[in-house]
């Protein structure tokens, strides 16, 4: 064995600079658009704020590269216990906003576990099929248990009650449960239970403003002032970016104040305006690079743990970007769902630097650790 | 371990095949979900980019405030005191005005508006500090309005918006009971704006339209409106495609306010009054405490107050000498000797009554060396209370308030409801005065001394009550025994008529008398108007009894020299009083007239309360008779149900 020293210069030496260099640019561009956006709100500069949690993610992801992701797999289910110990203080300490408690005071902060909930989601994920000796594809039985040990965490996100992340939460799951390998019968049983479920989720499951979300979404047109008048006008800011954008601080529906939330969740919208199509290619692009960087870095992970967790990270990524994305093109409802490292907001931002150091991490990895 | 890991990690040729197949779906999936986002992009940049571009950047949207109708005052027969009315105001949006000729728009503002100059400098002043809309006339005549319309292009930031307007049908009459509107200050702002107040909003200003502000004001609405860089609203179609259907919040009417007053009986209380600048009258019903009218003279005429008051009315105003904006019959006055039942009430409650029998009047009441006069220089001679009181004897009080002090005597003031609000609420109450031992003790120069109670008991020296705190004592007399709190809503109503909230009769207390004492009491008061030689006796009527307690209230010192009210000063003048309640047996009103500086509260006050009496209960009865048999009318074509 080497000494520590020998060990750190090697992990520096297989820093992944090709995720790192797309991390940069999508949080340079986050940067940028938030700072083209303060316009319409002035005097608060929200662009030094995503600069400076863009600086404390970066050293978050540096630390949690370092740590061997194996002791975060033997921790797996400790992680996960404490997230769902966090929520479980949400619900009796938390502060609530809009209608929602979702918050902890930190009293400089405001943190929100259901966020940590997807990183712990996807370590125990990984840990529980890392353990686990199935053989061949997973059937129903094999997807009680794991199922059972996430549902525990989600349903505090349900109650809260936050919708759209208790959705990314089990989409990261499916994902993960997918990549492990399922029968098709079993998939297509899954398909259609949630398809059945659906109604009685709309009915029992759902608030009253979010199944108003759901109507407005359905039939655009309605009387539903807010709701499908944010979609409309973060439309209406897209399409008047046309091919290539009216110029950075330029874009007069949000810097107008059309669009609201055009700083967190309609973040993009403004960027769509400002840069137009060709803008949004490029973001896409990003993105997608970032998406396939993960299956790349998971592919070549030296066990089944990292491998999982390069899917489970891209899963997050993949699930936040087209809901984000279809959200604000009004495809889709409107969630409170936040496009990674563009939307502004703190948790959001720790929560895809977590994610990105997992798979920085596993990168580091997929070598024994010997010296050349 | 290591082998665990070599299985799970490259796992066996089977799986890895497998995950390397699971990995192309998941490159697959990726691909198809970012496809479809990009088409979206395409379509909504590409194809449609033009028309959103044009949607986006020709075209301002701007949500405008729709103003709530106020709700209504209504009075008890349903009589409508304070109602809304369509009015055309003119406004500058300096956001649209700015970026033109602002010379020539307002050069043209002022020939169709009859601007002064000073309008005019300062609507500039306004628009340079770009408040967000700038008030330019209210109330604008048709003819103008169609005048603005046809040079709209020439025009631009100029706006015309129908706003209702508040308009109070009695003018004077009772504008101190309804309020007035006016707009709000910046200072109000500050405290108000997170209730919805924005610039150029009216706030109801004193009387029930400040108190029940918040019942009366309702949510405006929203009118969400494309217009182009002039201001002016767009077609239809770009409507629709810009912001669909949501154009209008519809803003939710004020709910109405059901007094208790009576609009009529007002209107002849503003009559009876109409020789004296300065008092007030307070009418209610001794049953429920209800407030009839609440009269305050002189006034201000809330129509010319509500919107844009003009400099000159505003100083007109702050100039009377008579206080207009006071609301006199919630202030608090020197009662005189319709107090008197505060020492009566004491006296035979305490027995002094039953002990002495009589006190005898000789003219005056000696107490240390000093001689304390009746009002008769030649004396009552013996007197019982019911005589003390009809002829308003001052000597038999003076014996009264030597054997009780003070403070006994404040202890009965304070059961009829004397030196505390009464809880109306409005215009700032007036709790008055009752001067007990400790009072004297912090206020007098020299503490407290024993004659100070020979004053207060005749409702002089710093005695001080409402007209409205009279009113509710006497009222508490004529119905038996039980003290109201004063009611001048009846209930509260949406604008469909529905009744939201009831403010049912509430007693404050009981006064807690002796049935004797409460008879003795009636028996004097019958007798100041009917009996010969009672005070009021020269308006005895034949078909209507009528019981009441005069009183004449010296605002300066009885010099040695007496000296006809005529002949004083008016600011030296006594205060007339005369409360009054009838039909004596089976009292339905209770009326307290009080006039400021104008002299006998017999000869000056009474005929006023006995005027005000008898025209209500005549309508009373008017109303109270069957209406002749309607033939029945043909039945309507219209869709009226």
């Amino acid at each position: 064995m080497q000494n520590p020293s020998d060990r750190l210069r090697i992990l520096v030496t297989r820093v992944d600079w090709v995720l790192m260099s797309i991390i940069g640019a999508l949080g340079g561009i986050g940067i940028f658009n938030l700072y083209s956006a303060a316009g319409a709100t002035d005097g608060f500069t929200v662009h030094t704020m995503q600069a400076a949690w863009f600086v404390v993610g970066l050293g978050i992801m540096a630390v949690l590269a370092m740590v061997d992701y194996r002791v975060i797999e033997r921790w797996a289910y400790i992680i996960f216990g404490s997230a769902v110990f966090l929520l479980v203080l949400v619900m009796l300490f938390g502060t609530e906003l809009n209608g929602s408690k979702r918050w902890l005071n930190l009293g400089f902060f405001l943190m929100q576990p259901s966020e940590l909930l997807k990183i712990a989601v996807i370590i125990v994920t990984a840990r529980y099929f890392h353990d686990s000796d199935h053989d061949g594809p997973l059937g129903l039985i094999d997807l009680i248990k794991p199922t059972a040990i996430v549902l525990s965490g989600v349903a505090f996100v349900i109650i809260q009650p936050d919708l759209g992340t208790s959705l990314i939460v089990l989409g990261i799951y499916a994902f993960m449960v997918f990549f492990e390998g399922m029968r098709w019968q079993s998939m297509l049983i899954i398909a259609l239970l949630t398809l059945i479920s659906l109604p009685f989720g709309y009915f029992f499951g759902m608030k009253e403003y979010q199944q108003d979300r759901v109507i407005a979404f359905l039939q655009i047109n309605d009387d539903h002032l807010g709701d499908s008048w944010q979609v409309r006008q973060s439309v209406i800011a897209f399409g008047s970016g046309r091919v290539w954008g009216k110029g950075s601080r330029d874009g007069t529906q949000i810097q107008q104040g059309f669009v609201p939330e055009h700083e967190t969740d309609f973040a993009s919208a403004n960027w769509g305006e400002e840069h137009g199509f060709m803008g949004m290619l490029l973001m896409l692009g990003l993105f997608m690079a970032l998406l396939l960087r993960a299956l790349w870095i998971s592919s070549n992970a030296r066990d089944r743990f990292g491998a999982q967790v390069g899917v489970g990270v891209a899963a997050l990524f993949f699930t936040h970007i087209v809901v984000n994305l279809g959200m604000v093109t009004g495809m889709l409802p409107v969630v409170g769902i936040t496009l990674p490292l563009i939307s502004y907001g703190g948790s959001s931002m720790l929560t895809m630097m977590l994610a990105l150091g997992l798979l920085l991490n596993v990168h580091m990895r997929r070598l024994p650790l010997v010296s050349r | 371990m290591a082998k665990t890991q070599q299985t799970r990690s490259a796992a066996g040729r089977g799986e890895k095949e497998g995950a390397g197949k699971r990995y192309l779906w998941l490159v697959g999936l990726f691909f198809v979900a970012f496809l479809v986002i990009t088409a979206r992009f395409w379509y909504l940049q590409i194809m449609r980019g033009d028309e959103y571009w044009r949607a986006s950047s020709n075209n301002i949207i701007r949500d405008m405030d729709l103003r709530a109708p106020r709700g209504n005052i209504i009075d008890r027969n349903g009589k409508v005191m304070a109602e809304n009315r369509p009015s055309f105001d003119v406004f500058v949006l300096p956001h649209i005005f700015n970026k033109y000729d602002t010379k020539q728009t307002l050069a043209l503002l002022q020939r169709y508006l009859h601007l002064s100059d000073q309008e005019v400098k300062n609507i500039e002043k306004r628009v340079q500090a770009k408040v967000a809309q700038v008030p330019v006339r209210r109330d604008v005549t048709r003819r103008a309005v169609a005048a603005l319309e046809a040079d709209k292009l020439r025009l631009p930031g100029v706006e015309v918006r129908v706003i209702p307007h508040r308009v109070y049908p009695y003018n004077q009459v009772g504008a101190h009971a309804l309020g007035y509107m006016a707009e709000v200050s910046s200072k109000d702002l500050l405290r108000l704006s997170p209730y919805g107040y924005t610039r150029g909003d009216y706030i109801g200003r004193m009387g029930l339209e400040r108190s029940f502000e918040e019942v009366l004001r309702g949510s405006p609405g929203i009118d969400r409106r494309v217009v182009d860089v002039r201001g002016i609203p767009q077609g239809e179609a770009e409507t629709q495609f810009l912001i669909g259907d949501y154009r209008k919040i519809a803003p939710v009417p004020g709910r109405d306010v059901v007094t208790t007053l009576d609009a009529e009986l007002m209107e002849t209380i503003d009559q009876a009054v109409r020789d004296y600048p300065s008092g007030a009258v307070v009418a209610l019903d001794p049953r429920d405490g209800s407030i009839l009218a609440l009269y305050s003279k002189p006034g201000i005429n809330p129509n010319s107050w509500t919107g844009r008051l003009s400099s000159m009315e505003k100083r007109r105003v702050d100039n009377n000498p008579f206080t207009p904006m006071l609301d006199k019959s919630v202030n608090a006055y020197f009662p005189g000797s319709v107090y008197k039942i505060v020492g009566a009430a004491a006296a035979l409650e305490e027995g002094i009554e039953e002990v002495d029998g009589e006190i005898t009047c000789h003219g005056g009441y000696m107490l240390g060396g000093r001689r304390f006069r009746c009002w008769k220089r030649g004396g009552h001679g013996p007197l019982d209370v019911a005589g003390a009181m009809q002829h308003s004897c001052d000597v038999y009080f003076y014996s009264i308030a030597d054997r009780l002090g003070s403070d006994v005597l404040a202890e009965y003031a304070y059961k009829f409801g004397f030196g505390e609000q009464t809880g109306i609420s409005l215009n700032n109450e007036s709790a008055g005065r009752v001067p007990t031992k400790e009072w004297h003790r912090t206020n007098s120069p020299h503490g407290y001394q024993h004659g100070f109670s020979l004053n207060t008991v005749l409702g002089q020296g710093n005695t001080m009550s409402t007209p409205l705190q009279v009113a509710l004592a006497y009222g508490a007399i004529a119905n038996g025994g039980d003290l109201y709190y004063p009611r001048i809503v009846s209930e509260i109503r949406n604008s469909e008529g529905e009744t939201l909230f009831e403010y049912p009769p509430k007693v404050r207390r009981t006064l807690g008398l002796k049935d004797s004492t409460l008879a003795a009491i009636k028996d004097g008061l019958y007798k100041v108007v009917n009996e010969n030689g009672g005070t009021a006796y020269a308006l005895k009527s034949d078909d209507l009894e009528i019981s009441g307690k005069s009183g004449t209230a010296q605002v300066h010192a009885i010099g040695t020299v007496r000296v006809a009210n005529r002949d004083k000063a008016f600011q030296l003048r006594d205060h007339a009083w005369f409360v009054a309640y009838a039909p004596s047996k089976d009292p339905e009103i209770v009326v307290a007239v009080f006039l400021q500086h104008a002299g006998g509260g017999s000869t000056e006050a009474a005929p006023v309360a006995i005027n005000v009496i008898k025209s209500y209960l005549e309508n009373q009865k008017r109303a109270a008779q069957p209406l002749p048999a309607q033939p029945d009318l043909p039945p309507t074509d219209g869709d009226s149900d």
